[in-house]
């Protein structure tokens, strides 16, 4: 009996060492030979294979460079990374560096959890002028609280089938959120459609009413209050439903679209124009019927009703989108981190990483030497117009109300008719659900 | 000492009377081992990943949803606010209400209608014939696929001009949005869940003793009276826990409504999981959400509680009362 007690006292011993044993360690070091910085890094579904490879390059030149390895995590959702941020957080723990999505930064930097950029970390990397001045725009609340690094940019833009609207007699595409809407219902007949909207996507929404409503200079934000009840916010979504419900210009199909079902309707070759993407669909479309017949645009710049933007209207052409690097601020390889950041905001792996990827460059000169392919110009140029959206850690529940006035009118839009009352108690639920998150926000 | 102990020592004592005094010093042996010098120490590596993996997590959650934990607070967590019952307070005003009444009628309609659906199939599979094993696999097929690839095939069948509508021709229908999505949901559930009434059923009916069989064909019984009042009657115990576990299931089933939704998720199938899951890794109100799963908990606990005092589960027939 005795020897049992000894044998089962062993066995909890063990088990208890291994619990232990869970709780993991750091590398520790502070750079050089055999240490290994952790990047955590969103998965590239649209090219894995060639996502990977970049990855052994990155890693390769920084091992040259440094002597140190990188080890890349990948999350596959923004949720996934957001998981990440906070069990990290928590555990004072985690990866080294963290590539966060630009509307996601004012999160993260509510956590307190990373390095504040002063002039020493800047040099470190090699300068703030390095970067383009609008993509900075999200990196901290303000000049002398920055946290992100601008990593690369995907500005949005509209993609137009050259052909449809030559067809219309349309010589070139709109500026105007009216004139969008006129041009699309010239093209619509058939089975062919004007327009190609996401209603059921869950990111999309809500940049076309910031869209409109900072144009017509109500940012949704002002200090501590939420400025979502506002006839700029209203019009905005009359508009957005508009498009489906009174000009029909949408294929009523869209209200259950994705942005990917959106994109892929487009590129058959019979919308006149995608509403909302990136410079990362430029290869899809290639694979389309759209081949050869389409081109990116501006996003219009004047609010809905308007011809001309009023005067405390914003020329925002897209919200500041892409993504930031941040590096923790329990890291012990900070400065490890920084010349990883370094590497990757140079010109020339920027340049690459565009090659490969379809990001633009978060470096100024890199951007530069893009501007001179034609294709690509009104991507840079909205580069440059982007606005950053409210700087708050309330941010993500204010696009997550925005969102949900969408969600909860698709019934309503599938029968083909929403009212303004229908829209405004909406509204009215967003706001109190975006005030209540400023009034927590600290 | 148990009714069950009491009946199993009594048939012994029934069929080995000859032997008595040596199966009564037996016994005496038996009792002492098993009753006074129970190893209970042997417990202590359960025992202790228990306290560790589910009573350590609970307090945890306990705590914290007396506090205010956010992002803001969220590095310091262990100084994040006392606010006391705030959070509870304010769970109702969110929403929880509204989300607890459609996972529980949710769970119960989905429990409701795969039980004949199960039953009906372990029936079918019961006796042998060509191709019977062949038959059992593919009921199994919905079962044995992830959650996630579930949803992900129904949402793809689902969409306005998907397979669903062409088929039943009612182009640009919704599915996954609006007051329909509710049934889309139970619909999606049924499929996906109904194997595992029919696991339970078909288990059952294998135990069912050959005898039985026997009897009933002796006695000229025709196949309706036999299944009501002598198969049937066999599968109460099973099915019923069945039953216990899919209802607890289908509340507690968060992939299939996010995949097939998305979050935000329309009101009509904003369930407990999905709401806690939207408050906590979206509205980053840890706190908050921590509440609501209390609550959930809670409201769950009760009726099953007193379902399980109720029923008092057979689930073998010489398992006796527990």
């Amino acid at each position: 009996m005795r020897n049992q007690k000894i044998i089962a006292l062993a066995g909890v011993t063990v088990l208890a060492a291994a619990l232990a044993a869970c709780g993991g360690g750091d590398d520790g070091g502070s750079g050089g030979d055999g240490k290994t910085l952790d990047v955590l890094i969103g998965a590239n579904t649209q090219y894995p294979e060639e996502f990977q490879a970049w990855q052994k390059s990155i890693s390769d030149k920084f091992k040259a460079q440094t002597g140190a390895t990188v080890k890349f995590e990948q999350f596959a959702s923004a949720n996934d990374e957001l998981t990440k941020i906070q069990t990290s957080v928590v555990a004072g723990s985690g990866p080294d560096v963290y590539a966060v999505g630009t509307t996601m930064t004012p999160t993260a930097y509510s956590t307190g959890a990373f390095v504040k950029m002063g002039d020493s970390e800047w040099q470190k990397i090699g300068g703030k002028d390095k970067f383009n001045p609008a993509t900075l725009g999200i990196s901290g609340p303000d000049e002398n609280n920055l946290v992100g690094i601008p990593w690369v940019s995907r500005p949005f833009v509209m993609a137009y089938n050259t052909d449809l609207l030559k067809a219309a007699g349309i010589d070139k595409p709109a500026t105007t959120w009216d004139e969008l809407r006129d041009q699309a219902k010239k093209m619509t007949h058939g089975d062919q459609y004007g327009l190609a909207v996401a209603y059921k996507d869950n990111f999309d929404p809500w940049k076309f009413v910031w869209g409109m409503s900072v144009q017509a200079g109500n940012p949704l934000v002002d200090g501590k209050t939420a400025k979502l009840q506002d006839p700029t916010v209203q019009k905005a979504y009359e508009t957005y439903f508009g498009w489906l419900t009174t000009d029909k210009i949408v294929d009523p199909a869209a209200v259950g679209w994705t942005n990917p079902q959106a994109l892929a309707s487009f590129a058959k070759g019979k919308t006149g124009y995608f509403a909302l993407t990136t410079s990362t669909a430029t290869n899809s479309l290639e694979q389309g019927a759209v081949k050869g017949k389409w081109a990116f645009a501006l996003l219009p710049t004047v609010p809905p009703g308007a011809t001309s933007r009023p005067a405390n209207g914003v020329e925002a052409a897209s919200i500041l989108s892409g993504d930031n690097l941040l590096v923790a601020d329990y890291s012990k390889n900070k400065d490890l981190a920084f010349q990883y950041v370094k590497l990757v905001t140079d010109p020339d792996v920027q340049l690459d990483y565009y090659q490969k990827f379809g990001n633009l460059p978060a470096n100024a000169s890199a951007l530069q030497t893009l501007s001179s392919d034609q294709r690509l110009g009104p991507v840079t140029e909205a580069a440059k117009k982007s606005v950053a959206t409210p700087f708050t850690g309330a941010w993500s529940d204010i696009q997550l109300a925005l969102t949900n006035v969408a969600v909860q009118s698709l019934p309503d839009l599938a029968k083909g008719s929403l009212s303004a009352q229908q829209i405004d108690s909406r509204i009215a639920t967003a706001q109190k659900s975006a005030q209540s998150s400023l009034d927590r926000a600290k | 000492m148990t009714t069950e102990l009491l009946d199993q020592r009594n048939r012994r004592n029934r069929r080995n009377r000859r032997k008595e005094p040596r199966v009564k010093r037996a016994e005496r042996k038996n009792r002492g081992v098993t009753e006074r010098q129970r190893p209970l120490w042997l417990l202590t590596p359960g025992g202790l990943l228990m306290v560790l993996v589910i009573l350590v997590p609970l307090a945890l959650a306990l705590w914290i949803s007396l506090t205010d934990l956010d992002q803001y607070t969220l590095r310091r967590w262990i100084q994040a606010p006392f606010i006391g019952l705030d959070n509870y307070v304010e769970s109702f005003d969110a929403g929880l209400l509204h989300s607890i009444w459609i996972s529980v009628s949710f769970a119960l309609i989905a429990t409701a209608a795969t039980v004949p659906i199960g039953i009906a199939a372990a029936v079918v599979t019961q006796n042998k014939y060509r191709g019977r094993g062949l038959v059992r696999a593919v009921f199994l097929i919905p079962y044995v696929l992830p959650s996630f690839v579930v949803a992900t095939v129904w949402r793809t069948m689902l969409q306005p001009d998907g397979i669903v509508n062409s088929v039943l021709g009612s182009e640009g229908s919704l599915w996954l949005s609006g007051s329909r999505s509710y049934w889309t949901l139970i619909l999606v559930e049924i499929w996906a869940a109904w194997p595992f009434i029919y696991l339970m059923a078909l288990a059952a009916l294998q135990s069912v003793d050959h005898e039985v069989h026997e009897a009933s064909a002796v006695d000229g019984v025709t196949w309706w009276p036999k299944l009501t009042h002598v198969i049937l009657p066999y599968l109460r115990g099973p099915v019923l826990l069945a039953c216990l576990l899919a209802t607890l299931n289908h509340i507690n089933n968060f992939t299939l409504p996010f995949v097939l939704f998305g979050a935000p998720a329309p009101d009509n199938v904003n369930v407990m999981p999905m709401l806690v899951y939207v408050t906590s890794f979206q509205g980053l109100r840890f706190g908050l959400s921590a509440a609501m799963a209390v609550v959930s908990l809670i409201i769950i606990l009760i009726p099953l509680f007193v379902y399980l005092r109720a029923v008092r589960l057979d689930v073998h027939e010489e398992g006796g009362r527990k």
